[in-house]
């Protein structure tokens, strides 16, 4: 699904943001991706989405190849992808239901399909009563659960969640994590990236692969990969 | 609605200030290139006008054969340059004279022989009436043996040239560069109009929308600036037109058909302007 093979990504002018990452997601898998800020974790999710190029060895993300996707065939990969930033990244104008929908739109799904899925996502993350509010109107934790059905409603096979709780506080973003989980119940990777060991404690024997200055320091099932 | 109009005719209202301001650009910008076009285009006509009055005038040896000079005018007929001929027979020349030349009628009121040639006057078409052309013509017909001398102002003619080659490449230069800064214009504009969506473009693009598709409003609502844009453009064209035919007369305006080219014009260059804006957004930095 996901695999890393001696993944290093050198910038110009910061030098490694990752050096010789190894490691591989399967199918319905959950992991979080920890360490400290710096650590080349939003570089990792960069790489999965195919914004960024590896500077040396091949990420392989659903079929599609570092080494050889073209950059046409990135809006493809990325249809296979569900991505939850911090900052959340909602259109300010447009209703939940709109900011929905509109991940759809732009891929050119059928009207009659979006009308179906929207709604449905919506009452997947718990906010089938705010569809129609505008993210001013909701909490972040809303926002956020907001960005979450965004990300899903086009059924990727893996939800990369960037920091989503990065600005969020402690309950919020249990609650976050706890939708991400029910996800990952109904068949979906998760990859939960997060600078905070502290939710980690819930979730004794997760797999957690924790990076440091760009090194993979630890994989609790390294070995596999 | 569809998701392309709907999406382009959303940003409209939702961003009114900025949609105004950008079609306001476009047409101040159009109207400006409009402006000159339209001086350029009655420097032109001038200019035409008095290229029409350039003509061959053959004249004639006395006592030619009417036989002969019916000849020379079938001839000169068949002339692919030739638009028109007219024969103006001696007397003829002396009545013009007499007419044209009112303060020297004394001297053609006593005349015991007419002392002016017949002759024949060869109207060229548009497109013939390049001095070196014009000699071309003029010294085919001197090959005639009745013919005496054949004029056609060679020096005026020359003059004349010149002057429309200056406005040629004047309309082309001055024109182009008007037509640039129109461009230029209309681009920052529609670029400012981007740059308020970088998010959406982040998202779109996050999501898997192809460029081609995220493109497609935006060129959609660059078009239908450009439009309105051109449409206030010719308002304004028409006002200052009908306040300066009040002083200046005959003044020509753009036909029709140049109108709807100029509105379509205006279209084609708010949609290009978006394409070329959209790469630097779509394609600068990370894909």
């Amino acid at each position: 699904m996901i695999l890393f093979q001696n993944v290093s990504k050198e910038y110009p002018k910061t030098g490694f943001a990752l050096r010789d990452v190894s490691f591989h997601l399967r199918r319905g898998e959950f992991v979080f991706v920890t360490g400290p800020s710096g650590a080349g974790k939003t570089t990792l999710v960069k790489l999965i989405t195919m914004e960024e190029r590896p500077s040396a060895g091949t990420v392989r993300v659903s079929g599609f190849s570092s080494d050889r996707i073209k950059r046409r065939e990135i809006p493809y990969l990325r249809r296979r992808l569900g991505v939850v930033f911090q900052d959340f990244r909602l259109l300010k104008n447009r209703t939940a239901r709109e900011n929905v929908a509109f991940s759809m739109e732009v891929i050119g799904t059928p009207r009659e399909q979006i009308g179906l899925a929207v709604p449905r996502t919506l009452a997947a993350v718990g906010l089938a009563s705010k569809a129609d509010h505008l993210p001013a109107e909701l909490s972040g934790g809303e926002q956020q659960r907001v960005a979450i059905a965004r990300a899903l409603v086009n059924e990727p096979f893996v939800l990369l969640a960037d920091e989503p709780t990065g600005n969020l506080d402690e309950r919020v973003s249990k609650d976050i994590l706890r939708v991400c989980k029910d996800i990952n119940l109904r068949g979906m990777a998760v990859l939960f990236v997060t600078h905070d060991r502290s939710l980690l404690d819930d979730h004794v024997g997760a797999r957690v692969i924790e990076l440091d200055s760009g090194a993979l320091v630890s994989d609790t099932e390294a070995g596999d990969s | 609605m569809r998701y392309t109009p709907r999406e382009a005719f959303f940003a409209f209202r939702r961003a009114p200030l900025l949609t105004a301001l950008s079609v306001v650009t476009i047409a101040f910008a159009l109207y400006t290139l409009a402006v000159f076009g339209l001086v350029w285009l009655n420097i032109e006509r001038v200019l035409d006008d008095v290229a029409q009055r350039v003509e061959v005038i053959v004249f004639l040896e006395d006592g030619t054969d009417p036989g002969e000079s019916a000849t020379l005018m079938s001839e000169l007929a068949t002339y692919p340059e030739v638009d028109s001929i007219a024969y103006v027979s001696k007397d003829e020349a002396l009545a013009r004279a007499r007419a044209d030349l009112s303060e020297y009628r004394d001297l053609y009121e006593d005349l015991e022989v007419n002392p002016l040639p017949a002759s024949i006057e060869v109207a060229l078409k548009p497109g013939f009436r390049r001095s070196a052309q014009v000699r071309e013509v003029a010294g085919r017909v001197e090959q005639f043996p009745f013919v005496e001398e054949v004029k056609y102002g060679e020096e005026w003619v020359s003059k004349l040239n010149f002057l429309q080659d200056i406005s040629l490449f004047l309309g082309f230069v001055v024109g182009g560069i008007f037509a640039a800064v129109a461009f230029v214009a209309i681009g920052a504009t529609i670029n400012l109009v981007l740059i308020a969506r970088e998010d959406e473009f982040a998202i779109m693009k996050m999501v898997g929308a192809t460029p081609g598709f995220i493109a497609q409003p935006f060129i959609l609502e660059g078009f239908v600036k450009g439009v309105i844009g051109a449409v206030l453009a010719l308002v304004l064209l028409t006002a200052t037109f009908s306040a300066l035919e009040q002083r200046v007369l005959s003044l020509g305006f753009y036909t029709p058909a140049q109108i709807v080219v100029g509105v379509v014009l205006g279209g084609l260059l708010g949609a290009v302007g978006s394409v070329l804006s959209l790469r630097r957004h779509l394609y600068g930095g990370t894909t």
